[in-house]
């Protein structure tokens, strides 16, 4: 099937600054961020395609879903893979980390049929933009030659640069976050009083007085402290800037992790359990 | 060597006669007890390609260097035979006055070879007719008791249920059905009793270990066992979607929280107990309902296997399956696993007359205890069951080797997959323990590489110490670095020096003959790996939905155990090696099958 308007969702593995997959990270009403973009940018094209690594799983999406065949070799690489997975005449492409992408944005990039980025500040917001199917080719061509940056690919597309000055990008659609910070302030600017679910399980329930808590979203450190003050939990959970051995925190029923610098987003379900798990 | 008597009993039922045959020291330094001499000792006593419920089958149980020594935890036994579930070897450990019992009879082990022509019973030498025929392990011990420590099988393993389990002081060696290879040989109970110590090289400084050790055990590292115990498994498996639910349709049960302990503990009477000679005490006993007496035994496995899989949500129902199946003499997970699997195959309309997911399992119990109509076709297992059914069924049995999947998701834990696929006992988390892994932050439990291989390896290598020293899986966090620490309990115990180097060689030796074993009784590379289910479907919704398994992550995952562990790509061990074993250990382990392919 041919098709005229294509998305495509670059959706890297693990974030070694935010500590978590950005795919997953929580985005309001129990979506993921992924799942959030997809939405997104689904009424403006024919298809989403979604390009991965097969590192990470995906939710159920109104997606197609294309391996990254060269995750190491960066965004280009499944750039590349995109494009060439669909028969689009043009493709608007975005990085996962992106929640403020509007559905008319993405029309109106789409509705200049060539390739073309916003440029703020002399930044090209390379994963914000348009680029047409034949990209595939060109891609392929410049990662041969070793230049392996998706701006490359848009100079050599003779894309046309916009001002993001404009009145009409200047909510920064393209807007993401690569640190537990950024993605808190992000989800705060959105809803000042997000809160996520907490859930002690095991010794963690028998020594609290109420075993399921909501509490301000936060780092996993600030959400653990919160929750053991509000239900007067008689166990120490936190051993340094990790959880305390004999216990693990399940981030959204996925990661398991010790780690309190993880940020832990809106209506986020964490569970508290025992680490030891024999049987 | 101390810690050791040096022989075993050859109890010869088809002639009546029993006589002590001794095992050469070397035997022992080499595989110490429980699992590792009872391997041996099979392997030994019998022809390649027996039939596991024939009477030349050799049913053995083991015990091991720190029986008797006051460690904690250390009261155990294994039951080493050939599973007539899964054709391979099989052992299963028990924790009980039996193991002290048998071993001042002067013995390492009792080895059961021939059959008795009436149903009968071993008491202390004495071989007599059973007036316990037809009745449960328990009533069995309560009447044979006074005469000594007691194993005794139910009714389950007098019908050959193939999960029958053999049972000690209310404890199962549960997998496998080795309540069968006992019931063939219509013995219903072993009974014994002895004065002997277990002679001990320096007893003050294994006292003063000892000491320590049970201090370790009161520690944090063993508190969830103590205050929850297994049951605590539950709530947390299900909240990161790996709680097999529905025949392991789905890793999430809308029914988890009324299963949970944590939530139990308002609402009925809870008791703690502990094996004999076990510090820790992490056994947990329920009401069975509202108001009762603290009076059911309820573990992890058990509770999964006859609640969420099989759509239970009723913790009375849970409870009362649980109890039913101690006294049918049932393992609980490859009952729950069959029944689980024949609700799936009767919602596809391919088993007529299956009960449903959700129905009350203790009709169905018994019907599988007393082989009665469909239950007689549920007693072969799930394995068994799917080939008379089709190729689609045997993608959905729950099991490997044919022994029932425990109570793990491995499309949400790849250590724990690989576990399961490559363990020579079949399905199985006690041989392997690989979950451990997936329970931390050391691999990424849903994409299992490099980091899981390493993981699986090392976690079968701890357990295979710890089943044949033997001491209990839960004091594991209380030991230091278990193979030093097993080499200074061994050094103050045999008087001989040992190593840390020295117990992980055993430790991979014992791994090794297990396998060598299963080759003998012909093993095929095919036979390392999951149900299709697991490896074609992604989990369909709950928190890991979407995990996959695809069958190349599978099979990397193999092969690189298969090189981490020195065998040949497809799973073997060379003829060279081979022959080094027979040498060091005397035994043949030439079988029909094993002597083809990797000799050429
Ligand atoms: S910790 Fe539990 S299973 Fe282990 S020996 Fe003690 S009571 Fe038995």
């Amino acid at each position: 099937m041919s098709v005229a308007r294509a998305g495509i969702v670059l959706c890297g593995g693990r974030s070694s600054r935010m500590g978590r997959a950005k795919a997953w990270l929580p985005w309001f009403d129990g979506r993921t961020l992924i799942e959030h973009v997809v939405e997104r940018i689904r009424p403006a094209v024919d298809e989403v395609l979604v390009v991965t690594s097969v590192a990470l799983d995906l939710p159920a999406l109104d997606a197609r879903v294309v391996r990254d065949r060269e995750p190491e070799r960066g965004p280009l690489a499944g750039l590349r893979d995109g494009l060439a997975a669909t028969s689009a005449a043009h493709a608007f492409v975005t990085a996962t980390d992106a929640p403020f992408l509007t559905t008319e944005y993405v029309d109106g990039m789409l509705s200049r049929r060539a390739a073309c980025a916003p440029v703020e500040e002399g930044h090209v917001q390379v994963l914000s933009a348009v680029y047409p199917g034949e990209g595939a080719a060109v891609a392929e061509r410049l990662l041969e030659e070793g230049r392996g940056r998706p701006r490359d690919l848009l100079e050599a597309l003779d894309y046309e640069a916009l001002d993001a000055n404009d009145p009409a990008l200047a909510s920064a659609p393209w807007k993401g976050f690569n640190t537990p910070d950024a993605y808190l302030d992000a989800v705060r600017g959105e809803d000042p009083d997000a809160r996520c679910r907490i859930e002690f399980l095991g010794r963690a329930a028998l020594a609290s007085k109420s075993p399921n808590l909501e509490v301000p979203v936060g780092t996993l450190g600030d959400v653990l402290a919160q929750a053991a003050r509000a239900c007067d939990l008689d166990l120490d959970l936190v051993e340094g800037e990790q959880v305390a051995r004999g216990h693990l925190v399940s981030l959204g029923g996925r990661d398991l992790v010790r780690d309190l610098s993880l940020p832990v987003g809106p209506d986020e379900r964490i569970s508290v359990l025992d680490a030891q798990a024999g049987g | 060597m101390s810690g050791i008597h040096g022989r075993y009993l050859r109890i010869d039922l088809s002639r009546g006669t029993s006589e002590h045959v001794a095992i050469p020291e070397s035997v022992s330094r080499r595989l110490l007890g429980g699992v590792g001499l009872g391997t041996w000792l099979l392997l030994r006593e019998s022809t390649p390609g027996f039939d596991p419920l024939s009477a030349e089958a050799p049913l053995v149980f083991a015990f091991s260097p720190l029986v008797g020594t006051g460690l904690t935890t250390s009261a155990k036994f294994a039951v080493v035979a050939k599973s007539p579930l899964t054709g391979f070897v099989c052992d299963a450990l028990a924790s009980s006055h039996f193991a002290i019992a048998g071993k001042r009879m002067g013995i390492d082990a009792i080895v059961v070879k021939g059959a008795c022509e009436t149903p009968s019973e071993w008491v202390r030498g004495v071989l007599r007719p059973t007036a316990s025929w037809g009745r449960s392990a328990a009533e069995t011990t309560s009447v044979l008791g006074g005469e000594g420590r007691v194993a005794a099988i139910g009714v389950a393993g007098e019908q050959l249920v193939r999960f029958a389990t053999i049972s000690a002081d209310g404890r199962h060696a549960g997998r496998g059905g080795l309540g069968a290879v006992m019931g063939a040989k219509r013995l219903k109970a072993i009974v014994v009793a002895g004065e002997l110590e277990t002679p001990i090289a320096d007893r003050t400084a294994l006292e003063a270990r000892a000491d320590r050790l049970r201090a370790r055990a009161a520690g944090p590292e063993t508190a969830k066992y103590r205050e929850l115990g297994t049951v605590g498994n539950l709530l947390a498996f299900d909240r990161v979607g790996a709680l097999p639910t529905r025949n392991f349709q789905t890793s999430h049960f809308e029914g988890a929280e009324k299963l949970a302990a944590e939530r139990w503990r308002g609402e009925r009477a809870h008791r703690r107990a502990a094996c004999a000679h076990c510090t820790i005490g992490c056994e947990q006993r329920y009401a069975s309902r509202p108001g009762g007496a603290a009076d059911v035994r309820i573990e992890y496995e058990s509770q999964f296997a006859l609640g969420p899989l099989v759509g239970v949500a009723d913790p009375d129902a849970v409870l009362a399956s649980s109890a039913r199946c101690d006294a049918l003499g049932l393992d609980t997970i490859s009952a729950g696993a069959t029944l689980a699997f024949s609700m799936e195959c009767g919602e596809r309309g391919w088993l007529e007359g299956a009960p449903a997911f959700g129905d009350d399992l203790l009709p169905w119990l018994d019907r599988i205890a007393t082989r009665d109509g469909l239950g007689d076709r549920l007693a072969e297992g799930s394995l068994r069951l799917a080939r008379e059914i089709g190729d689609e069924a045997v993608g959905i049995a729950p099991q490997v080797k044919g022994l029932e999947m425990p109570g793990y998701e491995p499309r949400a834990l790849q250590t724990m997959a690989l576990g399961l696929a490559v363990s020579s006992r079949g399905a199985d988390h006690n041989r392997s323990s690989a979950y451990e892994a997936d329970f931390s932050e050391e691999v990424d439990r849903m994409h299992g590489d490099a980091r899981s291989v390493a993981a699986a390896v090392a976690a079968e290598e701890r357990a295979a110490i710890l089943d044949s020293l033997v001491l209990c899986k839960f004091v594991r966090g209380a030991m230091g670095d278990l193979f030093e620490e097993s080499a200074a309990i061994l050094s103050d115990l045999t008087g001989e020096a040992w190593s840390a180097d020295g117990v992980e060689t055993v430790a991979k030796r014992i791994v090794d003959l297990r396998r060598l074993g299963n080759e003998r009784e012909g093993w095929q590379p095919a036979d390392d790996s999951l149900p299709k289910r697991f490896l074609e479907e992604p989990i369909p919704g709950g928190p890991a939905v979407g995990a996959r398994l695809p069958a190349e992550r599978l099979r990397d995952l193999i092969r690189s155990y298969y090189l981490e562990r020195g065998y040949d790509e497809s799973g073997r061990i060379s003829s060279d090696r081979r022959t080094a074993f027979e040498s060091e250990l005397g035994l043949d382990l030439t079988g029909p099958a094993s002597g083809g392919a990797d000799d050429a």
